[in-house]
């Protein structure tokens, strides 16, 4: 047997055959839907698998039956600025989670995975309630804001964020800033100039999830935006439902403008992907 | 086996939990006690607009939640359904994982590619799917089948497959994830001991992703239980009866019947039994011991 | 843990007295220096005419600020759900659009939550004076004449599409007047892969109006005085009828189990049926632009309920639901005045007809209406628009809809295996009068 065959978990035969059946589940729909993405309305409604004709102008005409530029603007700003924010508040969490003891630590911890539980259905009203009354008494503008949806992806993106980092921190041996903070560095100083450069992988698992979440909500963003600040999610979301009102969907463009919003994600998760794995040790769970 | 020293008491910057510790107290806890006080109110669309002074009724919400609503059917159905999805997820994210796991070519790709359900939006999802699946659609057209996907019994399958093709790679993920960090000398050792792929991956390699692995199940089951927009967009409402899922049947009350108070509590009765599985699963990992045990 | 929670829950409090006092403030007359005000106000998304929409906002808002100075901005909704969601949670926090454009079934609903200015006669005076609408078209603006919140401003009856080259070629000279008449066209004009009703069966909206309409024409209305009767006996037949055109009667292509009201029209369009009950005049842009363009027309919908050969005693003869959109201003409105004017313009003579236009809506307005007066093309639409009746004004009526949809919903696998099974939809019933009778019960 040669050494890099040591590690290897399964015969090449059966790992095609897997790969081959999960690519297929996996591909199929997708394949659908960017054929449906170029067919004509009625090809899609009849359930034709072959487009009648390609109408790539269905990209074309999304622009000007949705306000999908704007959308996708709004979208990777908020998203954008959640997901470098969340990784970063939940590094400073998480930090003092791994390295320091007290009171409360295990409750803490355990609220990460707690703290997921709550539908998003049972926060929408109160959040809402609560931005308005907070706008009111400090006499700003909250609701309809970017900032509006910002703060409260953010704060959802924060429990899964900081355990991410939590079980990456746990890896790095402690000698690291224990070695900086006998030399007298503040906590502050040895977190971003020792940690953090070594956190790579894990901020960045922790920003693509949290860049998902601001991406994907529409529930939330459905009431905390205007039209001018509405995330790509709403005014897709907006662009399907109004196609049951009045003529035949326009299916085609409906999958054209699905496709163009998970471009994006699509393409984080292709850059990031190695970081991915990598930043996800799970080390903490056994 | 690595051992740390253990938490340091001293110099504690505690402060750094501030930007995280008020976010979260902010716009998830306080929301969060509101929605119970809520759920204690008779707060309905007559009510609503000076919602502060709506009668206090104690717990006749749940009362009705439980005896007149449709709570306990719509609890069976997101539990099982729940259930189900979790349960497909781990043949499948198992099998991504170990079978990416060896080095080949075009590995990042597939890799990549098995990953897409996970991150489209499950507005997208949902639509696709919905036109998928409708009678005249293409999934009938393939399979040779008639007849309804979005109603009827088959709804609820149609449920559990759409949900779980969107969500499996997340427990391949973190099975990947918990691949990648294990030992390679426990390779060496399966192979000196002539141990073949079978029996290498059954009593070597999958009781290590146990942790990773059951992590992501219980994630994968949270995230069903609470799903909306992918039953709201697939079913429409009113839903179905064999889908008619806890979070629609909560939005339906509050959005649509302004019978706030009644869907908070049903929202919460919901929450405390995801709660129950949840506490088990917090008690039986070690979240919180040392650090970097290996 | 729990004094975080408690520290919250005060905190909540403390919020939630500062924005209930934070209500409603000085409303400032329409006349003087308006610049720098901007009203906002929430419409459904015109998804027909998006292009024509968004011209007409501009239009509307260069009028209103040479009238007034002050700006309109326009903000949309997508769905019955987006609108429901955006008036609770403006209802909840005090602030959000000052005036809206609402469906006239969701009046009463908005009513209830008292957070829309009751009309007096000054406020109608302002809008140009209650004498300049329709009488009919105002018989939703509230529970009676002295507490209404609702400003008729477009009329949308609904009313039938028929395919005049498929029912000559049957040798039917008009369409019935009766369910059943119908229903035997119906039957008559299924052949060559074309059916004779096209109906939306999985439509959120439209199911609960063809019971409305059979069970009022029958002299049994599904809520009256209070009382809901969805268990009753011409309920049932109703439902049997309406079922069984696609179950029994086998008139309707199967696939209409999955369709909503979009795929019905695209069918009818396509020629693939020969009437298209429950549509409105906005269905003329679809199908001039389809394939039985310039061969179809529109007839009221029948007024003899199933089962029946003349109208019954105590029956009457609706066409249609009373159908349009209403404006309300919101009360938390710090313009209320300027808000007030901005229903002037829009139930004006001028704008009216330009809406009607652009839009195909029939105008509220008399003068307008007037005007309009003998198109022939619009003669059903008129004359439905006369015999429309409207809706039960009970907070409570949204839920009745919803259970009346939902019963179609639930019923739906049946229909696709061909059956309407009794005891299964008497069950349905039951269930769904509960629902109704609790929800009117708790109306106040």
């Amino acid at each position: 047997m040669r050494s890099e065959d040591v590690a290897r978990l399964l015969p090449t035969g059966v790992r095609n055959a897997i790969l081959a059946v999960l690519l297929l589940i996996v591909l199929g729909p997708l394949a659908y839907m960017a054929i449906a993405s170029v067919s004509s309305d009625l090809a899609v409604a009849r359930g034709a698998l072959w487009p009648d004709g390609f109408h790539i102008d269905n990209y074309a005409r999304i622009w000007s039956t949705t306000n999908l530029g704007r959308g996708l603007v709004n979208s990777l700003l908020v998203a954008g600025a959640v997901a470098v924010v969340s990784a970063f508040v939940a590094l400073l969490s998480a930090y003092v989670l791994v390295r320091y003891a007290f009171r409360g630590r295990i409750a803490v911890l355990r609220s990460l995975l707690a703290l997921q539980s709550i539908p998003g259905t049972l926060l929408l009203l109160p959040v809402f309630v609560l931005f308005a009354g907070a706008a009111t008494a400090l006499g700003v503008t909250i609701i309809g804001t970017r900032w509006a949806v910002l703060v409260t992806y953010l704060t959802f993106a924060l429990p899964f964020s900081t355990w991410v980092m939590v079980t990456y921190l746990r890896e790095l041996p402690p000698e690291l800033d224990e070695a900086a903070r006998v030399d007298g560095a503040s906590p502050w100083r040895v977190l971003t100039r020792v940690i953090a450069p070594l956190s790579w992988p894990g901020l960045v698992v922790s920003g693509v999830f949290a860049f998902l979440l601001g991406w994907n909500d529409v529930l939330f963003a459905s009431v905390l935006t205007n039209p001018d600040t509405r995330t790509a999610a709403v005014e897709l979301q907006i662009f399907g439902a109004s196609q049951e009102g009045g003529a035949l969907p326009v299916y085609g463009q409906l999958m054209a403008a699905a496709l163009v919003c998970a471009v994006p994600v699509v393409a984080l998760y292709l850059v990031f992907q190695r970081y991915l794995v990598a930043g996800l040790t799970t080390g903490g769970v056994r | 086996m690595r051992k740390h020293t253990s938490a340091t008491r001293q110099g504690r910057p505690l402060w750094m939990f501030l930007p995280g510790g008020l976010l979260t107290l902010v716009v998830i806890v306080v929301p969060l006690a509101l929605a119970l006080y809520i759920s204690l109110l008779d707060l309905d669309q007559y009510s609503i607009r000076e919602w502060v002074g709506a009668e206090f009724i104690g717990f006749e919400n749940y009362v009705e939640a439980v005896r007149d609503s449709h709570l306990p059917h719509a609890i069976t159905i997101s539990l099982g359904y729940s259930a189900l999805v979790t349960l497909g997820c781990l043949p499948l994210g198992l099998a991504a994982a170990v079978a990416t796991q060896d080095r080949f070519k075009g590995r990042g790709l597939v890799r990549s590619a098995l990953l897409i359900p996970y991150v489209l939006p499950a507005f997208v999802v949902g639509s696709t799917w919905r036109i998928i699946l409708q009678p005249d659609g293409i999934a009938n057209r393939l399979l040779g089948t008639e007849g309804l996907w979005l109603n009827g019994p088959r709804s609820f399958w149609a449920l559990v497959i759409v949900q779980l093709w969107a969500g499996w790679p997340l427990v391949y993920l973190l099975a990947a994830a918990g691949l990648q960090s294990m030992d390679t000398t426990v390779h060496e050792a399966a192979a000196l001991d002539g141990a073949g792929h079978w029996a290498k991956l059954r009593h070597v390699v999958l009781p290590q992703l146990r942790g990773p692995v059951s992590l992501g199940l219980v994630i994968s089951f949270l995230h069903n239980v609470n799903s909306f927009t992918l039953p709201f967009v697939l079913f429409g409402v009113p839903s179905p009866y064999d889908v008619e899922v806890l979070p629609v049947l909560t939005y339906v009350e509050s959005f649509q019947n302004f019978e706030f108070g009644l869907s908070v509590a049903m929202a919460v009765v919901s929450l405390i039994l995801v709660a129950i599985p949840m506490a088990v699963y917090l008690r039986a990992v070690r979240l919180d011991t040392e650090r970097g045990q290996k | 843990m729990d004094r975080r929670k408690l520290v919250a829950l005060a905190g909540a409090i403390v919020l939630g007295t500062a924005l209930t006092a934070c209500g409603s403030d000085d409303s400032g007359g329409a006349a003087g220096d308006n610049s720098g005000v901007t009203l906002t106000m929430l419409m459904g998304v015109n998804n027909i005419y998006p292009e024509q929409q968004r011209q007409w906002f501009d239009e509307v808002s260069a009028k209103f600020k040479q009238e007034t100075g002050a700006t309109v901005r326009f903000e949309t909704f997508a769905s019955a759900n987006d609108e429901l969601t955006k008036i609770q949670t403006s209802v909840v926090s005090g602030q959000g659009p000052d005036v809206y454009a609402l469906g006239t079934t969701f009046t009463p609903t908005a009513y209830a939550t008292g957070a829309f200015v009751e009309l007096k006669k000054e406020d109608w005076d302002k809008v140009g004076g209650r004498d300049r609408f329709l009488p009919a078209t105002l018989g939703i603006s509230g529970p009676d004449k002295d507490h209404e919140v609702g400003v008729p401003f477009a009329s949308r009856p609904f009313v039938m599409a028929y395919n005049k080259e498929m029912l000559a070629a049957a040798g039917i000279d008009k369409p019935a007047d009766s369910w059943d008449g119908l229903r035997d066209q119906a039957k008559q004009l299924t052949k060559d892969g074309a059916y004779g009703l096209a109906i939306g069966y999985a439509d959120g909206f439209d199911p609960w109006k063809f019971i409305w309409a059979m069970t009022i024409q029958a002299g049994a209305p599904v809520v009256k005085d209070g009382k809901a009767a969805l268990d009753g006996p011409d309920t049932k037949r109703a439902y049997e009828s309406y079922l069984g055109w696609l179950a029994t009667d086998k008139v309707v292509d199967p696939a209409a189990v999955g369709w909503k009201n979009a795929q019905a029209i695209a069918a009818f369009g396509a020629g693939k049926a020969a009437f298209l009950p429950m549509v409105s005049a906005s269905s003329k842009v679809t199908l001039d632009k389809s394939t039985v363009a310039g061969k179809y027309a529109y007839a009221v919908m029948p007024t003899i309920p199933p089962g029946a050969t003349s109208l019954p005693g105590g029956g009457v003869a609706a066409t249609s639901i009373l159908s349009g959109d209403n404006v309300v201003v919101a009360k938390y409105s710090k313009h209320k005045d300027l808000s007030l004017a901005l229903v002037k313009l829009l139930t004006g003579e001028e704008m009216q007809t330009s809406y009607y236009k652009t839009f195909g809506e029939l105008p509220t307005n008399q003068a307008a209406a007037t005007a309009l007066g003998a198109d022939p093309a619009l003669a059903a639409i008129v004359e439905s628009a006369g015999k429309s009746v409207n809706t039960p004004f009970t907070g409570g009526w949204g839920q009745v809809q919803l259970a009346l949809t939902n019963v179609v919903v639930q019923s739906i696998p049946d229909l696709s295996a061909g059956r309407v099974d009794d005891a299964k939809l008497s069950g349905l019933l039951g269930q769904a009068q509960t629902t109704a009778q609790e929800a009117l019960d708790k109306a106040k």
